[in-house]
């Protein structure tokens, strides 16, 4: 008796996680896609000062699809943070913000240097 | 945090299901606020720098990136005090905050030679770069700590370690470095020269001066077979030291709340690469909390839960076979504060046993699991794992809640079984606690002073604890 009883709620859950994952699947259709794997791996920054602390501090998170952060040149994620405006972006990025850690731990980084990062990773290098 | 994903993507679909049909999702996802952040320059425009999970954090008034050793030994002997160099900011104890200079050793990164088993290293390489660049010369560091941010400086400085009964933290894998002084000068030391300076600054903190160069002895780079299970915590604790006995790595992660342990091991394998795949740890991790939020008033029913969504996971353990660098360290997205204590062996499991059951009496907000692995010893003078066999027991907070209860309801517990803080993670101890626990504690002192007599490389937290 207790081993039907385990087995039936085992299909019952089988069941509903797998009409939870459909669901899922079907609300990511409407997602905006975002950059290929290959293509978050090759962006950088143009500006040699840029590229290096983008590599060294940025990088891991924000190319990695799997890390939860604003993935670089991904419009989706940017917009509603671009709308925010540029000050308090820089704002969060020094200080830190949600899984996002100070500074990206770039200690070497400036202020100018946040904000050219964040306009790279916006791609909005080229917005006032 | 590296657990296992199948675990994750199993348990987080089911997660997702009880919390919506209990009590609701957004009941199940509320999250603590977070923590109010300092301003991001203070009155005299300095920017700020906080550690990694946001509980330190200072504004320099000078941060400097030296890209010779030169020019590191001029910042020591010029540069406004205290000085403190920052690898990754993984600290949580508040060693890097200071109001002088700031240095990162970004700049002063690299593999600079590999002759035979010796490696050289920049003391600015961060893990994550020095294991690729190794294994491009067919070398491997024989352990490496789970997270693969920190420099290779940085990780010395705390006798930053890994798991496995015979393999030493990092540091004991040091033959020789270059000590960047105070006076402006460049010290090479080893077991042959300056051996008294080698042995303190091996772990030093930062006190002693900047390293800029270090040389380890390195292994084949061969691939490693990962396995990582679930069992009861039970089953775990009683096989633990033959697993340390016949394991390369061996740690295990207890899942408080839940009665089981996250097992993992890695061996040594010539069979062809399955790589381990994308970080899911995170899912694992949004799982425990979820729980957290929905049955943190009843013990029972949390653990009714977690048994049920944790049932397949239990069945299928998760593997993966690749080079070691790929699989001993990982990114660490979610972040967290944490406590760590290094143990005498044979107090290890005792004490970890009262770890979980005080935080399942007393802690309810808890969901991280407790990590547990072993080290084998050196003879840093400061190393933790002076003397013998270490046993490690670190105990994790979201970085949003409260941390302070572990010095009230942990560290009690840790020091009564004979642990030795890990000099970057939370502790309390003063310099006579120090003193107690580490025989060459005044041969330190006193070198200390000879190297740094001004005191230029002190913040408060370290005169605190060295008596300046």
């Amino acid at each position: 008796m207790h081993d039907r009883g385990g087995a039936g709620r085992v299909v019952v859950m089988k069941r509903t996680i797998l009409s939870v994952a459909l669901l899922l699947v079907l609300a990511g259709c409407n997602q905006p896609s975002r950059p290929s794997d290959e293509q978050l791996a090759s962006f950088k920054p143009a500006d040699a000062r840029l590229a290096a602390l983008y590599v060294q501090s940025c990088k891991a998170c924000h190319a990695n699809a799997n890390s939860g952060a604003p993935l670089v040149h991904d419009p989706a994620a940017w917009e509603a943070r671009w709308a925010k405006g540029l000050p308090m972006l820089v704002d969060h990025a020094i200080v830190g913000f949600q899984a996002m850690p100070a500074g990206g731990q770039c200690a070497a980084c400036t202020a100018k240097d946040y904000e050219g990062l964040i306009r790279f990773m916006a791609d909005h290098e080229g917005t006032p | 945090m590296k657990i296992s994903r199948r675990l994750a993507i199993g348990a987080g679909a089911g997660a997702a299901v009880i919390g919506a049909g209990a009590l609701g999702v957004e009941y199940a996802n509320r999250e603590t606020p977070e923590p109010p952040a300092p301003p991001a320059t203070d009155a005299q425009g300095h920017v700020v720098w906080r550690n990694w999970s946001g509980i330190r954090y200072s504004y320099p008034q000078l941060r400097a990136a030296p890209a010779t050793e030169d020019e590191m030994a001029q910042i020591l002997k010029t540069a406004p005090a205290p000085i403190r160099v920052v690898g990754a900011g993984h600290s949580f104890m508040p060693l890097v905050p200071t109001s002088g200079t700031l240095v990162s050793l970004d700049a002063l990164a690299g593999l600079v030679d590999v002759d035979g088993e010796r490696a050289t290293a920049w003391a600015g390489t961060r893990l994550g770069d020095l294991g690729p660049a190794l294994a491009g010369k067919g070398r491997a560091m024989a352990n490496l700590p789970d997270i693969n941010k920190q420099s290779i400086g940085g990780a010395l400085g705390t006798a930053t370690h890994g798991t496995g009964k015979h393999l030493p933290a990092l540091h004991g894998d040091v033959t020789a470095l270059r000590l960047a002084t105070v006076d402006g000068n460049i010290l090479e030391c080893s077991a042959e020269k300056n051996a008294d300076i080698f042995n303190a600054a091996r772990v030093s903190l930062g006190s002693l001066g900047t390293i800029t160069q270090v040389q380890l002895t390195t292994i084949p780079n061969k691939r490693l077979h990962r396995r990582v299970w679930l069992e009861s915590f039970d089953d775990t604790l009683s096989k633990a030291e033959e697993r340390w006995s016949t394991h390369r790595n061996f740690e295990f992660y207890a899942v408080p709340f839940t009665g089981l342990a996250a097992n993992i091991t890695h061996d040594e394998t010539d069979e062809p690469a399955r790589p381990r795949g994308p970080e899911t740890d995170s899912q694992f991790l949004d799982l425990l909390k979820t729980l957290r939020n929905l049955f943190g008033f009843s013990n029972t029913m949390r653990k009714a839960a977690a048994r049920v969504l944790l049932a397949s996971a239990e069945a299928n353990p998760e593997e993966a076979v690749d080079e070691g660098w790929k699989l001993l360290s990982t990114e660490r997205p979610i972040r967290f504060n944490e406590m760590e204590f290094h143990l005498p062996a044979a107090a290890q499991l005792a004490a970890l046993r009262e770890v979980v059951d005080t935080i399942e009496a007393k802690r309810p907000d808890v969901f991280f699991p407790i990590e547990a692995r072993r080290i084998a010893p050196d003879d840093a003078w400061l190393s933790p794992f002076q003397g013998g066999p270490r046993g490690s027991i670190a105990v994790h907070t979201y970085y949003k809640d409260d941390y302070e209860f572990m010095f009230r309801v942990v560290q009690p517990i840790l020091r009564r079984h004979g642990g030795r803080p890990h000099w970057g993670k939370l502790n309390s101890l003063t310099g006579a606690d120090f003193a107690s626990l580490y025989p060459r504690w005044n041969d330190f002192l006193a070198l200390r002073r000879r190297l740094d007599p001004q005191g230029r490389l002190l913040n408060d937290y370290l005169k605190g604890i060295f008596g300046v």
